[in-house]
């Protein structure tokens, strides 16, 4: 068995995961969805017991009443686990920064651009926005329109 | 024209100190301006300089397409800038927005935030175009003047 | 209160601190020291990861070639190598091999370009022009085999758009021969000329536990003893195919980073021999659908800065769902912060331009705000650079008299 089916068995045996919620896509890429309640069990399990201590980004996605997020881990030697989870539009995650003080600046991209709400923050300046950018104005949201007529008139021209 | 503005515009064309400014650019036209600088291509030989100072410049060298985050301090610093004031749009990004165009934090080129006087195009604005942009600017200056 | 106990923030950002722009960097002094750094960053945000998802992945390989112009091909094949994962296709090695020569060309570029970038914030102008004057050999041979002297264009979905041809196989030993000579000079500077390392060493530094910590990436990640580069550790393109080392080091600092990027150019010439030597014949690419099947794929690739990150999502059509790239630069942010705390003011400038960020990064005006004075005053990026130039001086770093070996003559 490779390191990354061990890897796997090992998450599934742990924490009997759904049926198809374990992806090995290849040798160093392992994929993992987790509802809400589970995901910090199995995040703390990565990152503290199974030695992913590289946090590479967190994407966030607009998944139409939820927004998605993929936690991507990695641990030294190369192999990923990309950790999947969701939370419905309006409800709050919580920070991972005590794990990784890097992810401040990762989640703080999340909120201006998908309007995540992320618990456990300390203050800071908020990324990348620009400062007077309107509030709950959230650019990477499928159904965001730019406000002014200009702006839309431009994007209007890049679809064609 | 009056005798003041000819000396001016002499001056300007003798040894213009130029303001680099990057208004959000990827920077590959930031590059090749101070390579345009460097022994090989060697802008100094025309008596170019770059300044940092608004108050002093003769022409404002300005790469990107214009971030929501710069434009007023772009167009504060164009403000700072002594007459007669000189822009030369320095890349694609500059003068068009480029494959920016159209993005929901870019104004979409220089001349949507302050007048443009010179376009020097590419992706980026290799050294050679951007020595032949200024060369043809500092020519037309010369123009003016005799006008 | 003393001079040295009343903390004055500095402001690095707009030009007057009237105005209420955004500043990029609040550094908080403690007379000549720095108390603290809180960084602003976003000047370059652009929206490209939304516009990818406006374009086609064709019309995207050009966007995303454009995150940075210094790393441009980084960008692009990162995100294409997302792409073809997501289509399941297999290039052909020779497309690979090309990829990979023209990677580590890119390499040598942006360590050229940052040694003279890292000249001239020391005060070390001749340096500046000595390495840019190298660079151009490198870039010239970029145009010539890609079209263009940045943003190349080389990639297409399935494969490269252009051949090398055989023509141009001596051309590029001839450049990587005459590079590895020049590189050795700087390594013999760095290595015994003591006025840059009395300049470099002890600034800037960073703990190997800190770089752990704060997620450190590339050479400024290996200057502190962190054996890590996607190359090595997570393969991509040709790099299975060549042996090549990870150049770490234990100095911590800023001249730490130097020895490594130093090391990594000479990798890199022996990485192109070895591609040359051993390309395979074959086609440069396979044929691609334009609508990339539903799926996702994360690509890691090792940019000259650091761990490059794209994520790609698939819907089915022609356009991409969701790309989002996490550039090197903005995993080493924190870790400026540390480097900079309880340093001088005078070494700001080198420590920021010793993780190599973006130049427009550095492109910020500083502003002194003394709370004492009702005006405050202006200061430009060059300014602090000459303020840390000078104060160097005073303290007996003087590079004009430094000459740097091989020298003379084109």
């Amino acid at each position: 068995m490779s390191d990354v089916q061990a890897i796997a068995a090992e998450l599934q045996s742990r924490f009997s995961l759904p049926e198809g919620a374990l992806k090995v896509q290849r040798a160093t890429r392992l994929w993992i969805e987790t509802d809400r309640e589970l995901f910090p069990t199995v995040f703390a399990h990565l990152v503290k017991g199974m030695g992913f201590s590289i946090l590479c980004t967190i994407t966030g996605l607009d998944l139409g009443a939820d927004l998605g997020f993929i936690y991507h881990l990695a641990k030294d030697g190369g192999i990923m686990a990309n950790l999947k989870t969701r939370c419905p539009k309006g409800e709050s995650i919580k920070t991972i920064t005590s794990y990784f003080p890097g992810a401040d600046i990762y989640e703080r991209e999340l909120m201006d651009l998908l309007g995540a709400r992320i618990e456990g923050l300390g203050p800071g300046v908020r990324y990348p926005l620009p400062e007077d950018w309107p509030e709950g104005d959230h650019p990477l949201l499928k159904d965001w329109k730019a406000k002014t007529v200009a702006a839309a008139e431009k994007g209007a021209q890049a679809d064609e | 024209m009056s005798v003041f503005h000819r000396i001016v515009r002499w001056a300007q064309r003798k040894s213009p100190w130029i303001l680099h400014f990057n208004t959000g650019a990827c920077n590959a036209c930031d590059i090749e301006i101070i390579a345009a600088l460097t022994p090989r291509f060697d802008l100094e030989r025309l008596g170019v300089q770059l300044k940092g100072t608004p108050r002093h410049c003769d022409i404002m060298a300005c790469s990107g397409p214009v971030t929501k985050q710069v434009k007023d301090r772009l167009v504060r610093i164009y403000e700072q800038v002594p007459e007669p004031k000189i822009v030369v749009a320095v890349g694609t990004c500059a003068t068009s927005g480029g494959v920016f165009n159209g993005l929901y934090n870019v104004e979409g080129g220089i001349d949507q935030a302050i007048p443009v006087t010179a376009y020097i195009p590419g992706c980026p604005a290799s050294p050679q175009a951007i020595i032949d942009g200024f060369v043809k600017l500092l020519k037309s200056l010369e123009e003016k003047k005799d006008e | 209160m003393s001079d040295s106990d009343r903390v004055v923030t500095v402001p690095i950002g707009p030009q007057h601190p009237a105005l209420k722009e955004p500043e990029s960097f609040m550094v908080d002094l403690r007379g000549e020291k720095i108390d603290a750094v809180r960084m602003r960053f976003g000047y370059n945000h652009r929206g490209i990861e939304k516009g990818c998802e406006q374009r086609s992945y064709t019309q995207d390989l050009y966007l995303v070639e454009r995150v940075c112009g210094i790393c441009s091909y980084s960008h692009s094949t990162a995100f294409v190598q997302a792409v073809e994962e997501i289509a399941g296709l297999e290039l052909p090695r020779r497309a690979k091999y090309i990829r990979t020569i023209i990677a580590e060309l890119e390499r040598v570029h942006s360590h050229l370009l940052w040694l003279g970038v890292a000249g001239h914030e020391i005060g070390f102008d001749t340096l500046l022009m000595y390495t840019w004057r190298d660079r151009e050999q490198v870039m010239i041979l970029l145009a010539r085999l890609t079209g263009n002297r940045v943003n190349y264009g080389m990639n297409t979905v399935g494969g490269v758009r252009r051949d090398i041809a055989p023509e141009m196989i001596p051309e590029i030993l001839k450049v990587v021969d005459s590079l590895e000579e020049r590189t050795k000079y700087y390594i013999n500077l760095a290595q015994s000329e003591q006025t840059v390392i009395q300049r470099l060493s002890g600034v800037g530094k960073l703990t190997k536990e800190d770089a752990l910590l704060l997620g450190t990436v590339g050479p400024t990640a290996r200057a502190s003893g962190v054996d890590r580069d996607t190359r090595r550790d997570d393969p991509y393109a040709a790099y299975p195919e060549v042996s090549f080392k990870v150049i770490t080091d234990t100095h911590c600092d800023v001249y730490g980073r130097t020895v490594v990027r130093l090391g990594e150019l000479l990798e890199s010439f022996s990485i192109v021999r070895q591609l040359i030597k051993n390309i395979p014949d074959g086609p440069i690419a396979i044929k691609a659908p334009r609508r990339i099947p539903e799926g996702e794929a994360v690509s890691r690739y090792e940019a000259p800065r650091g761990e490059d990150v794209h994520y790609v999502r698939g819907n089915g059509s022609e356009k991409p769902e969701r790309v989002k790239v996490r550039a090197p630069t903005l995993a080493n942010t924190q870790s400026v912060s540390k480097m900079l705390e309880d340093g001088y003011l005078a070494d700001l400038p080198i420590v920021i331009a010793a993780i190599d960020p973006c130049f427009s990064c550095t492109d910020r005006m500083v502003s002194l705000r003394d709370d004492e004075a009702k005006e405050g005053r202006a200061m430009s990026w060059e300014e602090v650079s000459r303020y840390g130039v000078e104060w160097h001086k005073a303290r007996g770093i003087d590079f004009s008299r430094v000459r740097i070996p091989g020298g003379a003559g084109e």
